[in-house]
């Protein structure tokens, strides 16, 4: 750009309406008679064109990144993995790492859990049902649909008398059980923890710590498994946790 | 311009382009996007890549737009030609010697390619215009806050001094200085 700096104010604005297009024919025609005439002033005029295209354009290019922020977001996303798949392989690796990680844990400990637990986990053979108990009869009743393997309705049936006796031990564990043998463990932990709630002459009671001990271990929780087994007095639960410790 | 019915919309949008309406600018650059974004991830670029290039050939467009340098000859012209800039850039980037240099694009690569691609787009385009818009970005916030408004958002002088709560004459000198230091800046960053 030639330094022709001294531009006065009027000759700016006659510029600039030159530019956006602001001028009588008359003034047009006298602007271009000078345009051809003085080269310095076509140089001018050219100079404050860029100036005035350079304002706004970087204007508008601070705007951009505006705009950019309302382009919906979903593209954004799909797009993110994809640059993560071509440029970042730090991430990778480290996404890598980290999977690795947890699929170990998961390998190393998860399956041991579930092998024990599978191991251990032999379903309580139920009370006794007989035709001249009567005086409960709807407890029996699904006891008898539970040894005969019908988990589901036994459960929908004790849940029934359960609501009206939340604090009856045996039927909680009975619960819990059914829910166990029904492979519903997150079920189950709720009904056995009351269980075990229960007083110490409670006939189910190392059974129920077995169970809510095999639960946690199934749930992958060893910590609290070995907890419950430990209470449990029971050859099982004593076995299980030689194994658990060694 | 007696244009036919079907081109309307294109010379409305034409119009309202070069008197940067807001709205109009915003939709015509969140509706384009998508196409470049597509292309440049197929193409070994990344987002980042794909906003920069659609940034510029956005700029580009704009720029031709102002200076006539395209008309509208169909219904969908102006997007046609956004995407036709924006797919030259970014294959003149994929030509490009260190973008074949990196096979594995890292920060740093990006970084570096970057730059690269502000000095083949100064090769592209004016590099006065480049110098201008390099000085106004670092221009003082209040000159550069009034001759944004003045010149890109057209506002008029009395609408810009009453909004600073000053007299319309002030406001023109203001704009003059403003001007004059901006040139000053640019005749000096030579």
């Amino acid at each position: 750009m030639k330094d022709n700096s001294d531009i006065s104010e009027e000759l700016l604005e006659i510029i600039e309406r030159y530019i956006n297009g602001s001028m009588t024919s008359q003034e047009l025609k006298d602007f271009n008679q000078l345009l051809e005439l003085d080269d310095d002033f076509k140089l001018k005029v050219e100079d404050i064109k860029t100036m005035l295209i350079g304002i706004e354009a970087q204007s508008l290019k601070e705007q951009l990144n505006e705009f950019h922020t309302d382009i919906p977001k979903t593209i954004v996303s799909k797009s993110t993995d994809i640059k993560v798949r071509y440029l970042n392989w730090n991430k990778i690796a480290v996404a890598a790492a980290i999977i690795i990680a947890f699929g170990s844990i998961w390998f190393f400990s998860i399956p041991k859990n579930e092998k024990l637990y599978t191991e251990y986990f032999k379903l309580d053979p139920g009370l006794p049902t007989t035709m001249s108990r009567t005086d409960n009869f709807d407890f029996y009743d699904a006891m008898v649909n539970y040894k005969h393997g019908d988990y589901q309705m036994a459960i929908d049936k004790w849940k029934v008398l359960q609501e009206k006796k939340p604090n009856n031990d045996t039927l909680n564990y009975f619960l819990g059980v059914a829910h166990l043998a029904n492979k519903n463990v997150s079920d189950a932990i709720p009904y056995l923890e009351r269980s075990i709630e229960a007083e110490d002459n409670f006939t189910f009671l190392d059974d129920a710590y077995l169970y809510l001990g095999l639960a946690y271990l199934k749930e992958g929780n060893t910590e609290l498994a070995k907890k419950n087994l430990d209470i449990s007095n029971t050859e099982t639960s004593k076995a299980l946790i030689s194994k658990l410790t060694k | 311009m007696g244009k036919q019915l079907h081109l309307l919309s294109q010379s409305e949008l034409v119009y309202a382009i070069k008197s940067n309406e807001s709205d109009v600018l915003k939709h015509f650059y969140t509706t384009n996007y998508k196409k470049i974004e597509v292309l440049v991830l197929k193409n070994s670029g990344s987002v980042e890549h794909a906003k920069d290039i659609y940034q510029e050939a956005f700029i580009t467009v704009w720029r031709h737009i102002k200076n006539d340098k395209f008309t509208p000859k169909n219904n969908t012209a102006l997007q046609g030609y956004l995407y036709k800039i924006a797919k030259n850039k970014w294959l003149d980037v994929l030509r490009s010697n260190n973008f074949k240099k990196t096979k594995t694009l890292n920060y740093e690569s990006l970084m570096f390619f970057k730059n690269e691609e502000q000095n083949e787009d100064e090769n592209l385009t004016n590099n006065k215009l480049k110098k201008v818009m390099d000085v106004f970005k670092h221009l003082g916030q209040p000159c550069k806050q009034l001759l944004s408004t003045f010149y890109f958002d057209k506002k008029s002088l009395k609408d810009i001094a009453s909004e600073l709560n000053i007299e319309e004459s002030t406001a023109r000198n203001k704009k003059y200085r403003c001007m004059k230091k901006l040139r000053a800046m640019v005749l000096a960053s030579k």
